[in-house]
């Protein structure tokens, strides 16, 4: 067989058919496979939301404080009464002394000690005295 | 959203129907069984649909297809065992009968085209067999024209060497 032959039996079987069971196998495999990846990621997102909804309502159920209490009723802003100012006997006029402040005790000045060195020469009639 | 996700849907369902048999077949003619190239005929359209692709026009579509195809044609090849369920070169009978005959030699041709390397098995699939041209197929294989032109020439040569073995 020459290369012109073997051309043109490659062209006999470009338009050859394909087996119809093998269309219909693949065209049923790829719409099965299909759903199941679109019935995965219902599923995927589903779980996802259930577990996220899980995480924020415990969150909110086991913050410490606020969200337990009860919320208290918040009465109307009490006004304290202002009366009229009362009238008050007047007082004797007296003069006001100042209080004597009490007198701090001044720190003494140390007295003095007188002192005297006296000190001997070898000049026995030399002394030297030191005075204070 | 919805009608981006209904076109996408009709444009996916438009090219399976269009196309299932061109990659179906290509693949069978890389692969040599239908049970391999159905499997890579699936999943080159749960790729297409992954990708939510939309062509811009029918030659796109194709052109995408092929090379997809080709790629997983060529990772089962590598992955796959030497042996597979391709007939014997040795062992098909040689009816003297025309019709017959034609049938027969396309038969050995296939068996003949499934002892080629990979690359050129694919190249000869795509030129000579669904009729793309040099640059499509070299787009598909993702490699240069003057490889594609390189490799299916050597794979004519070779492939008449084994017609000629086989002959003798």
């Amino acid at each position: 067989m020459n290369e012109q032959e073997m051309r043109e039996l490659f062209r006999e079987m470009r338009d050859e058919p394909v087996p119809a069971d093998s269309l219909t196998r693949v065209r049923a495999s790829v719409d099965r496979r299909i759903h199941e990846r679109l019935w995965m990621f219902v599923w995927k997102s589903a779980a996802a939301l259930v577990v996220a909804g899980c995480i924020v309502g415990g969150f909110l159920l086991l913050r410490p404080g606020k969200a337990s209490q009860p919320v208290r009723k918040v009465s109307a802003p009490e006004i304290a009464q202002v009366l009229p100012p009362a009238e008050i006997p007047a007082l004797p006029a007296t003069p006001v002394r100042p209080t004597p402040r009490p007198k701090r005790a001044r720190p003494r000045p140390v007295e003095a000690v007188p002192v005297s060195i006296r000190i001997e020469t070898p000049d026995p009639d030399v002394v030297i005295l030191l005075v204070n | 959203m919805n009608e981006i996700r209904g076109e996408a849907v009709a444009s996916f369902d438009q090219v399976l129907r269009r196309r299932e048999a061109q990659v179906l077949r290509t693949a069978f003619r890389i692969l040599g069984n239908w049970a391999d190239a159905e499997d890579v005929a699936q999943e080159v359209f749960l790729r297409l649909h992954r990708r939510g692709r939309v062509f811009a026009n029918d030659a796109a579509a194709g052109g995408w297809l092929y090379r997809v195809t080709v790629n997983l044609c060529l990772d089962r090849t590598r992955s796959a065992r030497p042996s597979q369920e391709l007939p014997d070169l040795a062992s098909l009978d040689r009816s003297a009968e025309a019709a017959v005959l034609m049938e027969e030699q396309k038969r050995r041709l296939m068996s003949a085209l499934a002892l080629l390397p990979a690359k050129e098995r694919a190249a000869v699939v795509l030129r000579e067999i669904e009729g793309l041209s040099t640059a499509e197929v070299a787009e598909a294989l993702g490699s240069s024209e003057v490889t594609v032109r390189s490799q299916i020439s050597k794979a004519l040569v070779r492939l008449r060497g084994i017609f000629n073995r086989e002959d003798v």
